[in-house]
């Protein structure tokens, strides 16, 4: 009360009080009422999108990407596992202003022989360019001690793709590499980031889905900096499946020793089955390389020329050879064109007329008289000219085509080759020239326009040692979830199941009789083996018209000139395991040089059956 | 009884039956519970804000303490027994603003900061209330009439201090320390004729005064305009504060879970920004809880000055209201984006021990105007 009175003595003051603060107040009001409608369409109207604005400032997804799945034997051994490798990179955007700190890692951090192969040419992706991957212990160490001084080179470690046999799988197995433009058009970036690496080849290609499993994203909360505070959430990944391979190791070994880094190939398969035991192409590579987890040499010196990355065990087109004679006997049987006992007479050469084309055979002078057994122990070439001109091309390209000729066997790896069976439209077709009976003849003895891989020739060879049933070749034996059952892809019938017996015996005699082709494997008391050599001709006598002696002394002077050697054999029999085809390029001798190999092949085998 | 007169009753009676200890103590009751809720309010913000920091609000413990401690003493001393000392503080204000531009903190870019060892203060959030209070005191040191010359003189000492402040360069703040000098002056009754003169020699100068901004003024200045000029600097600071806001919706994120602060999206969410982060954790809510506490202060503040004795306490009161409000809408409405950043904290609640021991003395003075009631 006595404020108000105090307030109305001094009336003119308090009137002029009033009304100034009126004045700034009502410009205080304006800021007022600014305020308010700010607020309220923040909190209000906009918030939906603040809420979005917020989460997108403190959550990111962080793709957890599953270690990619291992590869064994049935018997455990290890064949592909992932091992940790520290990598250095920089990043892209700081290379051009940072040569003095790569030139520094050179000198003081990297081995001296890393420069001259690997660091010529950094590999690139878009963020980072790495300047060396898979650091020893010793560049580690020193590393740790300079990075102080080179603070943009930064250290990553990455788990990457180890096989501990090195080039033993290589062909099988084959290894991966950096994503490229086109597999990134059907790839996500969430699942493929730009430097993840992707199977290019072998089964790292063909199981890719199953060995990398499906990312897992893991929401992460982080703050202004980037720190990562907590996980909010996670999206388990999808592991991947371990594969289990149908190879043995053994064998595998075996085949790579023998092979001795010659071109050349061999592919040993379980006839009953389809599971393949080895599947060796030479010369091969060290995939561990271009996976980044060991540095080296990927393929040696001397083997630089014969394309080492070449799978001959697959992708290799060679003619069958003298090892088709088995099944153009077996068709001469069917057709009632032969019996067993049917003779002919081998001078050297076949002739169709008096005084047209010599065909000659390998032997000069011919083996004289010859039925069948002795057509196929001693490799008659005249007898199965005769036979093949009788058969016609069309009767023998569609027996050979129930064997897979001219077929690919369907085996898990990219790049298999379709084999080449020729028929008189093929030929019209790729040579533009209607077919001669000049050209069966040259069927007759696996020459010509016929061709084979080592896979699809012992797939079909597999049907003589079952009795006609072929199974699909595999390579796995299980997905850790499924068992691969065998698959039974095509049974041959004929007419006569006793042909096969007289086939298969004459196939042993190669081996059991004096005069057999291959009788240099022969041994007392020894497994039985059915087999039958052959003996690819690049620079076809055939054709030439020359004598043998003629072909030495001229062509045959160039290795690479020389004879492919071939050998296709199964055992033990009476119940065969194992069927081996071994080529080795410009190997002249299919008994000498070829058929030695198989044979260890089944030995071992059997041995390691026995043991297990 | 019944005979008795009804004046002295009315008279009589308070006095026997409503002696209140708090009340003679505290003087207001409300505007001091008002000021407390604040205060305690603030501390569980700067916990919130500063990283879950025990020790900051410690700190800061102690200063609203002694400050409130000084405002109750200032509040039970008779306005007259310390006018001349207001008056001649002014000196000490000026005499920091020029300390500090020849020896600033080191460890910054401006000279904004005195360090004394234990503790760093920014002389501006001294003169910001300094100012006025001096200016008042001055113009109302005697009981006469004031003198043309005392309008020219307190305005330039304005002048003179926001000159000052703009060299240590902190545009924003010399603005308001002028304002805050003005604001009093203006209450007093500056003659219309002399702000038209005024009006005349700004319109003169002003194109002077521009061309002799900083550039980084001028950024500061060019921020307002556009939020897209600089995306990490200042206009990125009131994104992250719009966003922290926006998110908090109307009944917030929660006490301590506000993401955009707990994982410091805002930049110095623990003074100048917090009160975005008293948005996210609070939501509309909270910021209208906020605002009615700070308007039961600033209605009390008035509601004091109005019916106080003197022009001295009444200028004195309003201008500090004026003031206190200025404060709140200028921190708030940098934080939400409506006019450029300035370096003002949020009153009794950011951080810093300096202003909230400023604001509690000129409490304290605004309190002592308040006659004792017994």
């Amino acid at each position: 009360m006595r404020a108000i009175q105090d307030l109305r003595r001094d009336e003119k003051d308090a009137q002029l009080l009033r009304s100034r603060s009126g004045v700034i107040f009502f410009f205080l009001l304006i800021l007022i009422v600014l305020g308010v409608f700010k607020i309220l369409q923040l909190t209000v109207l906009d918030r939906v999108n603040y809420e979005a604005e917020s989460d997108k400032n403190r959550i990111i997804n962080i793709p957890i990407y599953p270690a990619r799945g291992l590869i064994t034997l049935e018997d455990g051994t290890l064949i592909a596992e992932n091992i940790v490798t520290k990598d250095l990179y920089i990043k892209t955007k700081l290379y051009e202003n940072s040569i003095d700190q790569v030139e520094q890692l050179h000198d003081k951090v990297l081995d001296e022989n890393r420069k001259i192969d690997q660091l010529q040419v950094p590999i690139q992706d878009e963020e980072k360019i790495w300047l060396a991957r898979n650091l020893s212990e010793q560049e580690l160490a020193k590393y740790e001690v300079q990075k102080n001084s080179i603070p943009n080179v930064q250290l990553e470690a990455k788990l990457r793709r180890y096989l501990p046999h090195k080039n033993l799988f290589s062909h099988v197995i084959g290894h991966l590499g950096l994503i490229n433009m086109d597999e990134r058009l059907s790839l996500s970036r969430a699942e493929y980031p730009d430097d993840s690496f992707i199977g290019k080849v072998g089964l790292e290609k063909s199981y890719e889905k199953t060995l990398r499993g499906k990312a897992g994203i893991s929401l992460m909360e982080v703050d202004v900096y980037g720190n990562k505070i907590r996980e909010i959430n996670r999206v388990s990944p999808d592991k991947p499946f371990n594969l289990t391979l149908t190879l043995d190791l053994r064998l595998q070994k075996i085949a790579q020793e023998e092979l001795a880094n010659r071109r050349g190939a061999v592919v040993a398969l379980e006839p009953a089955t389809g599971f393949i035991k080895a599947l060796v192409s030479s010369p091969d590579y060290n995939p561990n390389i271009l996976n980044g987890s060991e540095s080296g040499s990927l393929v040696s010196q001397s083997s630089l020329e014969d394309s080492p990355f070449f799978n001959r065990a697959i992708s290799g087109l060679y003619p069958p050879a003298s090892t088709i004679k088995p099944f153009i006997g077996l068709l001469g049987l069917e057709e009632e064109l032969i019996t067993e006992s049917t003779i002919i007479e081998d001078k050297g050469f076949f002739q169709l007329k008096e005084e047209g084309r010599k065909y000659r055979g390998w032997k000069e002078d011919g083996h004289g008289r010859v039925d069948l057994k002795k057509a196929i122990v001693e490799s008659s070439d005249v007898y199965f000219y005769e036979l093949a001109s009788k058969l016609t091309i069309d009767r023998i390209s569609s027996f050979l085509l129930r064997f897979g000729f001219g077929e690919i066997s369907g085996i898990d790896l990219i790049n298999e080759s379709k084999s080449i069976l020729p028929t008189r439209n093929w030929k019209l077709g790729n040579i533009g020239e209607a077919w001669f009976v000049g050209d069966t003849i040259n069927i007759g003895i696996g020459q010509g326009y016929i061709s084979s891989t080592p896979l699809q020739l012992a797939v079909s060879l597999s049907a003589i040692a079952n009795k006609g049933k072929i199974f699909r070749p595999k390579l796995i034996r299980n997905n850790q979830l499924d068992a691969y059952e065998p698959e039974l892809l095509m049974e041959v019938q004929i007419e006569n199941p006793r042909h096969w017996n007289i086939i298969e015996k004459s196939m042993i005699s190669v081996i059991d009789s004096w005069n057999g082709t291959a009788h240099n494997l022969y041994e007392e008391g020894g497994i039985t083996i059915a087999g039958k050599t052959g003996t690819a001709q690049i620079k076809s006598l055939t054709d030439q018209d020359l004598t043998v002696r003629e072909e030495y002394e001229g062509i045959r002077k160039d290795i690479k000139n020389r004879d492919h050697a071939l050998f296709a054999s199964y055992g033990p029999v009476p119940d065969p395991n194992l069927v081996v085809v071994v080529i080795v390029e410009n190997g002249e001798s299919g008994s000498a040089v070829a058929a030695p190999i198989a044979k260890r092949l089944i030995e071992q085998y059997q041995i390691n059956i026995n043991e297990s | 009884m019944s005979n008795r007169n009804p004046l002295d009753y009315s008279i009589n009676k308070p006095l026997v039956t409503s002696f209140n200890p708090f009340r003679y103590l505290f003087k207001d009751i409300i505007l001091v519970l008002a000021l407390i809720a604040v205060l305690v309010f603030g501390l569980a913000m700067l916990y919130s804000s500063s990283g879950q920091s025990f020790l900051m609000v410690m700190r800061q413990s102690i200063y609203v303490f002694a400050g409130l401690i000084m405002m109750i003493f200032i509040s039970h001393l008779k306005p007259d027994s310390y006018k001349n000392i207001l008056m001649h503080s002014y000196w000490i204000g000026l005499l920091l603003l020029i300390y500090v531009l020849f020896n600033p903190a080191e460890g910054y870019t401006t000279s904004r900061w005195i360090d004394i060892g234990f503790f760093q203060f920014q002389p501006s959030e001294i003169i910001r209330l300094i100012l006025p209070l001096s200016i008042v005191a001055y113009l109302h040191r005697k009981e006469s009439n004031i003198r043309l010359e005392d309008w020219l003189y307190t305005t330039l000492a304005a002048l003179m201090c926001s000159y000052l402040v703009f060299e240590q360069p902190d545009l924003g703040t010399s603005i308001i320390v002028f304002t805050s000098g003005i604001i009093p002056i203006y209450l007093a009754g500056l003659p219309y004729r002399v702000i038209a003169a005024y009006v005349g020699i700004l319109a003169i100068v002003s194109p002077f005064i521009w061309s002799s901004l900083l550039d980084y003024q001028k950024q500061r200045v060019l921020t307002y305009f556009d939020s897209n000029v600089d995306p990490l600097g200042d206009g990125w600071n009131i994104a992250q504060s719009q966003t922290a806001i926006g998110s908090g919706g109307f009944f917030g994120k929660g006490y301590l879970e506000g993401t955009q602060s707990q994982l410091n999206f805002i930049p110095e969410s623990h003074s100048d920004f917090i009160f975005s982060v008293i948005g996210e954790e609070f939501g509309l809510l909270g910021i209208t809880c906020l605002f009615i506490v700070y308007g039961m202060i600033i209605w009390r503040i008035f509601k004091i000055g109005l019916s106080a004795q003197s022009p001295f306490e009444r200028i004195a009161c309003c201008s500090l209201g004026f003031i206190f409000l200025l404060f709140i809408l200028i921190n708030v409405s940098m934080v939400i984006g409506i006019i450029p950043v300035v370096g003002v904290p949020l009153p009794l609640i950011s951080q810093g021990g300096t202003s909230i021991v400023v604001h509690l003395l000129a409490f304290g003075v605004i309190l002592s105007a308040k006659r004792p009631q017994l």
